[in-house]
């Protein structure tokens, strides 16, 4: 079939403003837009400009907003876009290059929230594992599966508003940590979320649920983790 | 060098963000359409004279009244749900049957409302 494919260009070294650039392609439904965007850059105009790696979508890196809503490129089939496709950078972060943002904001974000394992008590007496039950591990499972894509960042109003508010991806991680039975650090990381820029900005718009590529709901981890910080409770 | 992130409302109000997405809006053109009929009311009673009793002809308006109850009504039906949803987050999971639900309370309820203030104002 016949695509056409309106791409975001910006050059920093050339434009002053951002433009729409519009490609004309013969795909097969079951093309992939990162195949489009290939395609272009391959044989149509080598200076166009995005990121991609594993392109199976694990790695995260080609999020972008595809007809108007955050995607990955890598797993947005023509069948499912329509032959008239557009494409944008992600909102709410600077461009640098046609679709490439600057991500420095979000992974400032991610950080905030010690995205990392904190146990400082002794280790078992075998001094091999921290075990937990297959119940505490089903705990926080959904939220093991961020791929840091910023789909869901990116698509959140208060987001849009501040870069500072620290957006569901970092909520996420803060979640796999905080009901982690092995981790002990639940309370300060409840505490950086009680800020003015945590968990009380979500508004609940579940645009970060629908834009999540690895379908983890979202906004019931941050849900859970408002009534954890209400109640005290990480049960 | 780079594009500023600023996002316009414009920009913002074009992402296809779905029910929820637009409940969200409709929710905040409801807190400002409150906000303009309190203001409105108090203005008016502060101000007094003609110029307040043209206040008090605006918001009186049959119009006026249509659209604030829209206003009022919508925040207070998507707020409740909100409310509940932050309160039970298991029952997120079935968030777009709650938005359907929400819907099926405020549409029959918001016609009923605009019925019966049409009729009143042609009445008399």
């Amino acid at each position: 079939m016949q695509v056409t494919l309106k791409i975001f260009r910006f050059n920093p070294e050339v434009d002053k403003k951002w433009h729409y650039e519009t490609y004309t392609l013969d795909a097969p439904e079951t093309d992939r837009i990162l195949d489009l965007l290939e395609k272009v850059k391959g044989h149509v105009d080598g200076t166009l400009s995005f990121r991609r790696s594993c392109a199976h979508g694990v790695c995260g890196s080609d999020a972008l907003r595809i007809n108007g809503r955050n995607q990955l490129a890598c797993k947005t089939l023509v069948r499912d876009t329509g032959a008239k496709i557009t494409v944008e950078p992600l909102l709410g972060l600077k461009v640098i290059k046609d679709l490439i943002v600057d991500m420095k904001p979000f992974f400032d974000n991610y950080k905030t929230v010690l995205p990392y394992f904190i146990n400082d008590s002794p280790l078992p007496a075998d001094g091999k594992e921290r075990l937990q039950t297959i119940e505490q591990r089903a705990r926080f499972d959904e939220t093991t599966k961020c791929v840091l894509c910023a789909a869901c960042t990116t698509s959140c109003p208060s987001f849009w508003g501040s870069e500072t508010y620290l957006g569901p991806a970092a909520f996420v991680t803060a979640h796999r940590f905080i009901f982690d039975s092995r981790d002990e650090a639940a309370s300060e990381r409840l505490h950086i979320l009680s800020e003015t820029n945590g968990v009380a900005r979500c508004h609940t718009v579940y645009n970060c649920t629908m834009a999540c590529p690895r379908e983890i709901q979202i906004t019931k981890a941050i849900g859970e983790i408002k009534l954890a910080m209400i109640t005290g409770k990480l049960d | 060098m780079g594009l500023n992130r600023n996002v316009s409302l414009n920009t913002g109000l074009q992402y296809k963000g779905r029910e929820p997405m637009l409940t969200f809006v409709l929710h905040r053109i409801g807190g400002l359409g409150i906000v303009v009929f309190v203001g409105t009311h108090i203005l008016s009673s502060f101000i007094g004279g003609q110029l307040g009793h043209a206040g008090n002809v605006v918001y009186e308006s049959w119009i006026f009244q249509i659209i604030i109850f829209f206003c009022a009504t919508f925040h207070a039906i998507n707020g409740l749900r909100i409310t509940i949803l932050d309160l039970w987050p298991p029952l997120i999971e079935h968030q777009r049957e709650a938005i359907w639900i929400e819907f099926a309370v405020f549409i029959p309820l918001y016609l009923i409302a605009v019925y019966v203030i049409i009729h009143t104002a042609l009445g008399g």
